[in-house]
């Protein structure tokens, strides 16, 4: 540490081992010492980021299963304990099923959609042709714009009068005129709107998924496939032992990600349609948020927003089993 | 060129990679133009005139009327876009500093310097990017307001790092395995401590790390809707990604001109540099600890 410490002078190279030859004696402290200042400098160097991230997420995680069971409000500095009665509250409310249910079919039917387009985009993406890392860089841009904003232009699109879709549909005559009963009306028609949220959410994700696969695809060391091949297997033989439990984890990792972006995203429902019309979107971020914050009905919220955890864990504990066999 | 391309003997094989290339551009092009098109839209909306918006017997994919910036400049002198940038920047700024000053020093104790139950703290950290900000607004909501910051953009100085800092920690683990641990050595045998080694040896070569750890820390706040719309009431305290869905629509008038415009002009440059990024943050997700 001292400055102008020349390196790579003899003098010092020759006192050093002439000082830690005879040493041998005090070598077990001076390691201990050593050890012991690595690990406080290492402590030292990992506690902002620990302590960040448990005041902020930690804390506040623990403190969500509190606000659950209390009767905390907006405007009130004072909350009272009153038990499981914000979860029965929910159960009983019409609204909560109805967000479930559309937060499961949404998130079915999304996924069904992207893992389709995915995995085909994935296929061509392997394969080898001119101009395909600008074909990826084009293909991304759903996944990598800010997601209000690529939603606020899906509402352009969905507009009720000159939606870019209705234009197209009307001049190739399978939609009547404005106003007519076969104008769809994307976001104000209960049918159709949670299906227009879904094209939302699978446009900005199908990127995405196909990324990961390809990832996958692409961690298959092709001298693997090479040996199975000498060794006799088929391609289905090949793909059912050798790539698909070579790629099965990071597909997983990928899932994962997608599930509880998917399930938790407010921004695709909030602003098109804010749930409506008539609760036909209302999915279970959306109700927590308007009964959490506009309403001002913290424990209800928090409760509402804590259903989410029993449909996210599966996936968190195979991802962290996952990680776990990784590592060896 | 047809003609030599037939008169060659070669013909057979480039003509069947013609035809694979055919094949494969009709398969890939309908995924472009689904990808594309919004952005594509977006774009034109932003630059046409009223009157061209707001027809349907004209062909909607040009131009019917001269272009116009006049959007723009409504944005600008009218609301308060300009204000949303500045917010959104120093936001940004503000963000990156806490998640630099935080990640890079855990990435590197959880990476080198053999810490007791390392690989567990590192994936606890991580885990924590998992857990969704819809669980984490509300109670944020009472620490925020606890902190007097609700209202003001300075909670989302607070707030966003809670996403930043667990990634960019997981980031910087994998960056700095890469990391050859000679130089550390090196440089303690030549009698550097072990903050010296890390500040005068490790760090320099990361500069590389340390920016897309930057990077992340500005896209990825970019991509937040919730924690802005909750904890930031004043129109003029928004960033942009919340400000312009909430405030430039006034009761059900929608100036799709401006809003386009607006969406665009900040989401665009965010998405080109994310794409540059993309493989690195898929890396960081799916290449676990011994990456």
């Amino acid at each position: 540490m001292t400055p102008g410490f020349p390196a790579g002078d003899p003098d010092t190279k020759s006192v050093r081992v002439a000082v830690s030859l005879p040493a041998v004696s005090r070598s077990g402290r001076w390691l201990r010492s050593q050890s012991a200042r690595r690990l406080s400098f290492g402590y030292a160097l990992l506690a902002p980021a620990a302590l960040y991230v448990s005041l902020l997420v930690a804390v506040p995680f623990l403190f969500s299963l509190y606000l659950a069971l209390s009767d905390a409000s907006v405007g009130e500095q004072m909350a009272s304990f009153i038990g499981l009665e914000n979860f029965r509250a929910a159960l009983e409310m019409d609204t909560f099923w109805i967000a479930l249910r559309n937060s499961v079919m949404f998130f079915v039917m999304a996924a069904i959609l992207k893992s389709i387009l995915g995995t085909s985009l994935a296929f061509l993406l392997l394969q080898n042709f001119r101009g395909k890392k600008l074909v990826r860089a084009l293909v991304v841009i759903p996944f990598t714009l800010p997601i209000a904003i690529s939603v606020l232009g899906w509402k352009w699109m969905y507009d009720s009068q000159f939606s870019v879709f209705n234009w197209v549909l009307s001049r190739l005559g399978l939609i009547g005129a404005y106003g007519t009963d076969s104008w769809p009306v994307w976001l104000g028609d209960p049918h159709l709107a949670l299906i227009a949220c879904v094209i939302v959410n699978v446009w900005r994700t199908f990127p995405f998924s196909a990324i990961v696969l390809l990832a996958g695809f692409t961690s298959v060391p092709p001298e693997v496939l090479d040996a199975a091949k000498v060794d006799g297997c088929t391609f289905f033989q090949r793909f059912r032992h050798v790539v698909a439990p070579m790629i099965f984890p990071i597909l997983m990792v990928g899932f994962l990600f997608d599930t509880v972006f998917t399930l938790s995203d407010l921004s695709v429902v909030y602003i098109l349609t804010q749930g409506g019309p008539g609760n036909s979107t209302q999915v279970l971020p959306v109700l927590a948020y308007q009964i959490g914050i506009q309403a001002g009905n913290l424990g209800r919220g928090a409760a509402i927003a804590l259903f989410l955890v029993p449909l996210l864990a599966p996936v968190l504990f195979i991802f962290l089993r996952n990680l776990k066999r990784r590592e060896y | 060129m047809s003609t030599s391309a037939l008169a060659r003997p070669p013909r057979t094989a480039r003509q069947r990679e013609t035809r694979r290339h055919l094949l494969i551009y009709a398969g890939i092009i309908p995924f472009v133009v689904i990808a594309v098109f919004p952005i594509y839209w977006m774009a034109i909306t932003a630059f046409k005139q009223d009157p061209d918006l707001y027809r349907m017997d004209n062909i909607p994919f040009w131009f019917n009327m001269a272009p116009t910036l006049k959007h723009f400049q409504i944005l600008f002198y009218q609301t308060n876009y300009g204000a949303w940038i500045i917010n959104t920047m120093t936001i940004s700024v503000w963000v990156a500093l806490i998640t630099l000053l935080t990640a890079v020093p855990a990435g590197y104790a959880l990476a080198r310097l053999r810490l007791p139950g390392a690989e567990n703290t590192g994936i606890g950290i991580f885990m924590s990017y998992l857990v969704p900000p819809i669980i984490l607004f509300l109670p944020l909501s009472r620490v925020v307001a606890s902190l007097g910051l609700q209202d003001s953009w300075w909670a989302l100085v607070v707030v966003y790092p809670t996403f930043t800092i667990p990634f960019c920690t997981w980031l910087m683990m994998g960056f700095f395995k890469t990391v050859p641990m000679e130089m550390e050595e090196a440089a303690r045998v030549d009698g550097c401590g072990f903050l010296g080694a890390f500040v005068r040896v490790v760090l320099p070569v990361s500069v590389p790390g340390v920016l897309t750890a930057v990077i992340f820390a500005f896209t990825l706040s970019m991509q937040d809707f919730l924690y802005g719309l909750a904890f930031v009431a004043p129109g003029d305290q928004k960033p942009v990604p919340v400000g312009v869905p909430t405030e430039l629509i006034r009761g059900d008038v929608y100036y799709w001109g401006s809003l386009m415009g607006a969406a665009l002009l900040v989401g665009l440059p965010v998405a080109i540099l994310y794409n540059f990024f993309l493989d690195r943050f898929i890396q960081g997700i799916t290449g676990g600890v011994g990456k």
